[in-house]
């Protein structure tokens, strides 16, 4: 007990603090308000903790300060809203992409007949298959039939869509056929540029060194994506109408999968090819997550366009009808209100409840697998010291890519669950990201448990500033009311950061160095 | 002119004489192209030159605006995302005391160099506390903070709030609408004479131990240095430049807008150094050129898709030129010059004498 006390003293302190703050700004307004507030507070603070982990986590181990995380963590909120609500797109485009994946994942055959066929000029050679490979895409990605929206038509735009499908007027668009191109020469070019370039960057990388030989295991995967891919073609219809048809909770289930896996997939592929030759030169790490942050959001100014939108709530926390809103929770199962009573005031169940029982969830599956898991344990050991994690033999670059695509993959999941709630605009990320780093520096930057103090602190004082915007501060043996305005919000976080910096430099739960 | 440097002295310092000579001959150049002659050119009338004589001036001040972060960021090894703070309490400074109090030009500058010492010392004062990341999370939040002040409505009678300070009268003798061509040589001069400064400041004692501290503070430490002095005096110098350059950045623009003092303000410091080189001092010079210049054409020419492109180029800069324009050119022209060497050396013949060395 004494230990304890002594190992989590600050903690300790800090919760107090926190409690004795809560009781004094809960003293000067009605309960009902006070309850909004704390749960709205928990609401931001757990969005900010999805980015924020991601982010300390890929800082910790990697070093790299990923700038582009606001900017994932915005892709992942417009990913899921175009799977939840134009499935017939999200179906067209697995095929492609599948087909084109495809060929990586022979990577292991590729390697060992790179080494078989040793022959002079296979640069050339290499850079040549690269080209056929591109002149094929160009002539077929232009044609492949995708069903798209319209940035410029608001009919057609993603505006109009978002509200057709909130206000339940699921009317499936024309879906995009083959007219331009066969689909069988767009499924076999696309197979075959895959394959060229995969086969390419086998040639070009392997330096002597013995592939392993095929595997059942290669061959399992290249046709489970293969079946994936040639599935998704030949029931395209089938399977759109079935997702329209969808009950909307298992479409929003499905679109945090599809979003939390484009998440994945970008980070790895980030770490891959673009930060991993930056290790030995991080600051210019900086500009390229930075370039990658710019091209990021301009990508998704061209395809989703500029104007903000909302992604419709799924059904189980959208009801309006008779019983609502609830005022228990076994009326609000029968009816599933879209808010509930609670302390006399009303609780947006999705925004206030849900999200911080997601970001409460998130926070202890991710605590047992940094504590209970072989990958656990080599992030922890990899943040207190690199170098002799690489010297024991542990293949560090696997981990890196891994963390990488975890964090990225949190962002997403964080993007996806906001989109409902605080809606989908171009600059939804830099907001959660300089949050998501002041809390980090509040709690400490490599700190896991710090990222959930700090990002809980940041949500809470932000929430309740702006409630005290609205009803005002008395001041102690005056007649003044205080009434913070809203660039106080961002400030008083801010000087919050500064505070806690200067009295503890290493954040408030972080190791000293 | 070569004759009277000796020639190690003018091999160091020819690549700086010959942009000087041809900044100098840039707005006449550019008139006679348009077919303008000389005199015009004088009488500031309106044209192609009077046109690039503005685009050099904003390149001008970027340039003096980087080489400052250079200092402290490339030379003395600090990050600091607060430098925007700098840059925009000489601006609004020069701003508010012309507008709001009419000081005469000469009295405002004193007053931005009082100001600009005073917050390298409110820098630090944070400095003996705080390392590396978490020193830029503490200048990010100071600089934030003013920023916010600069935005709020108590002090808009003097900062303009969000919509900017406009308005100001410019000095007369250095309008940017009627004497842009001397406002233009004023600029060049005082981009010059920092530049000369900086350059002397780095091969100072001084500022040896200041790149000593960027490679290795505990052992400039351990040498007997007090690091924190030399630190206090890189960030006294390079306030003192970025204020100056707020400073002409007010003469020129027609509204100082609030951007200046923001997070992104910063970012592009970093970028501008980064571009042309970490360290370098040279490199803020290139890279100021390069940015202005490319954000000038792509806003030009791209339209629509000119950030998307601004953000390719930098992935691209970042993968193909490693070290920034400068840094990479001067390990590739060791290379090269080695590569030369190499050949040399392979040459039985020798043009001087035939003996072995």
């Amino acid at each position: 007990m004494n230990t304890f006390l002594r190992k989590n003293l600050l903690l300790l302190l800090t919760l107090a603090v926190l409690a004795g703050f809560l009781a004094a700004a809960g003293r000067n307004m009605e309960t009902s308000d006070f309850v909004i507030t704390l749960l709205r507070g928990f609401s931001v603070g757990a969005l900010t903790f999805l980015v924020a982990s991601g982010f300390s986590l890929i800082f910790g181990l990697l070093d790299v300060l990923n700038l582009a995380h606001g900017t994932l963590f915005m892709i992942g909120a417009y990913a899921g809203w175009t799977v939840y609500v134009r499935p017939d797109t999200f179906i067209d485009l697995v095929t492609p992409l599948a087909l084109l994946v495809s060929g990586f994942t022979l990577a292991d055959a590729w390697r060992h007949l790179a080494v078989r066929i040793s022959m002079t000029g296979r640069g050339v050679a290499a850079w040549i298959g690269f080209g056929v490979a591109a002149l094929l895409l160009a002539y077929i990605l232009p044609r492949y039939p995708i069903a798209m929206w319209n940035v410029d038509d608001y009919a057609q735009s993603p505006v109009a869509y978002s509200l057709a499908a909130s206000q339940g007027q699921v009317t499936p668009p024309p879906a995009a056929t083959f007219t331009e191109i066969a689909p069988g020469v767009a499924v076999l070019g696309l197979l075959i540029s895959s394959a060229f370039i995969a086969f390419g960057l086998a040639w070009l990388r392997s330096g002597g060194q013995a592939g392993r030989p095929l595997t059942w295991r290669s061959f399992t995967r290249v046709a489970m994506v293969l079946l994936v891919g040639l599935g998704a073609l030949i029931f395209n219809d089938a399977l759109t109408a079935w997702l329209f048809a969808l009950n909307s909770n298992w479409l929003f289930a499905i679109a945090v999968a599809v979003s939390v896996a484009t998440g994945v997939a970008l980070g790895g592929l980030m770490e891959v090819t673009l930060i991993r030759p930056l290790y030995v030169r991080p600051i210019y790490q900086l500009m390229l997550t930075l370039g990658l942050s710019v091209i990021g959001t301009e990508l998704v100014r061209a395809i989703w366009g500029r104007p903000e939108f909302t992604m419709p709530k799924p059904e189980l926390f959208a009801g309006t009808g008779a019983g609502c809103p609830a005022t228990t929770f076994g009326d609000w199962l029968t009816h599933h209100c879209s808010t509930v009573i609670l302390f006399e005031g009303r609780v947006r169940v999705y925004n206030e409840i849900f999200i911080p029982l997601v970001g409460l969830v998130v926070l202890i599956s991710i605590w047992i697998l940094l504590k209970r898991s072989r990958l656990g344990m080599i992030i922890r050991a990899g943040v207190q010291d690199r170098q002799m994690v690489e010297a024991l033999g542990i293949n560090v670059r696997r981990v890196f890519t891994q963390v990488f695509a975890l964090g990225v993959g949190l962002a997403a999941l964080g993007g996806v669950l906001a989109a409902p709630s605080i809606g989908l605009s171009n600059t939804m990320g830099e907001s959660f990201l300089l949050n998501a780093l002041i809390a980090l520096a509040i709690g400490g930057l490599t700190s896991y448990p710090g990222a959930a103090l700090g990002s809980l602190l940041v949500g809470l004082l932000q929430q309740f500033i702006i409630k005290y915007g609205q009803i005002g501060i008395p001041i102690p043996f005056t007649e003044i009311l205080f009434k913070p305005t809203p660039p106080i919000v961002p400030a008083s976080t801010v000087l919050l950061m500064v505070i806690v910096l200067l009295i503890m430099p290493n954040g408030l739960l972080g190791k000293k160095e | 002119m070569t004759a009277n440097l000796s020639p190690s002295l003018w091999r160091r310092w020819r690549g700086l004489l010959i942009t000087l000579a041809a900044a100098l001959l840039l707005p006449f150049v550019v008139g006679l192209l348009e077919g303008q002659p000389p005199t015009a050119v004088l009488a500031n009338s309106a044209g192609v030159s009077k046109f690039v004589q503005g685009l050099a001036i904003e390149v001008f001040i970027f340039a003096l605006y980087a080489l400052s972060y250079d200092l402290i960021f490339g030379i003395t090894g600090l990050l600091s995302f607060g430098h925007a703070m700098f840059f925009a309490v000489g601006a609004y400074l020069t701003g508010a005391l012309i507008k709001s109090f009419g000081l005469p030009l000469w009295q405002t500058l004193i007053w931005v160099t009082f100001a600009s010492v005073l917050q390298a010392l409110l820098f630090s004062v944070v400095l003996p506390r705080v390392k590396g990341i978490t020193f830029a999370l503490v200048t990010l939040g100071m600089a934030s903070v003013f920023h916010l002040m600069i935005m709020s409505r108590e002090l808009g009678e003097f900062t303009g709030a969000d919509v900017g300070l406009q308005g100001m009268i410019k000095p007369d003798f250095l309008n940017p609408a009627t004497e842009r061509l001397r406002l233009y040589y004023v600029a060049l001069a005082l981009l010059v004479t920092m530049y000369y400064l900086f350059k002397r400041f780095v091969d100072s004692p001084t500022g040896r131990v200041c790149v000593a501290i960027r490679e290795n503070e505990g052992r400039a430490l351990m040498l007997g240095y007090n690091t924190f002095r030399f630190k206090l005096a890189a960030l006294l110098l390079s306030s003192f430049a970025a204020a100056l350059a707020g400073a002409l950045y007010a003469i020129y623009q027609p509204i100082i807008s609030p951007h200046i003092a923001s997070l992104g303000f910063t970012v592009t410091a970093l970028l501008i150094i980064l571009i042309g080189g970490v360290g370098t001092l040279q490199g803020a010079l290139v890279g100021a050129l390069v940015y202005r210049l490319l954000d000038f054409g792509l806003r030009r020419y791209m339209g629509e898709s000119a950030s998307f492109v601004n953000g390719l180029i930098y992935v691209l800069i970042v993968i193909f030129l490693p070290y920034g324009i400068v840094g990479t050119w001067r390990m590739k022209s060791l290379q090269l010059r080695q590569g030369w060497a190499k050949i040399g050396d392979a040459i039985p013949w020798k043009p001087n004498d035939g003996a072995a060395r």
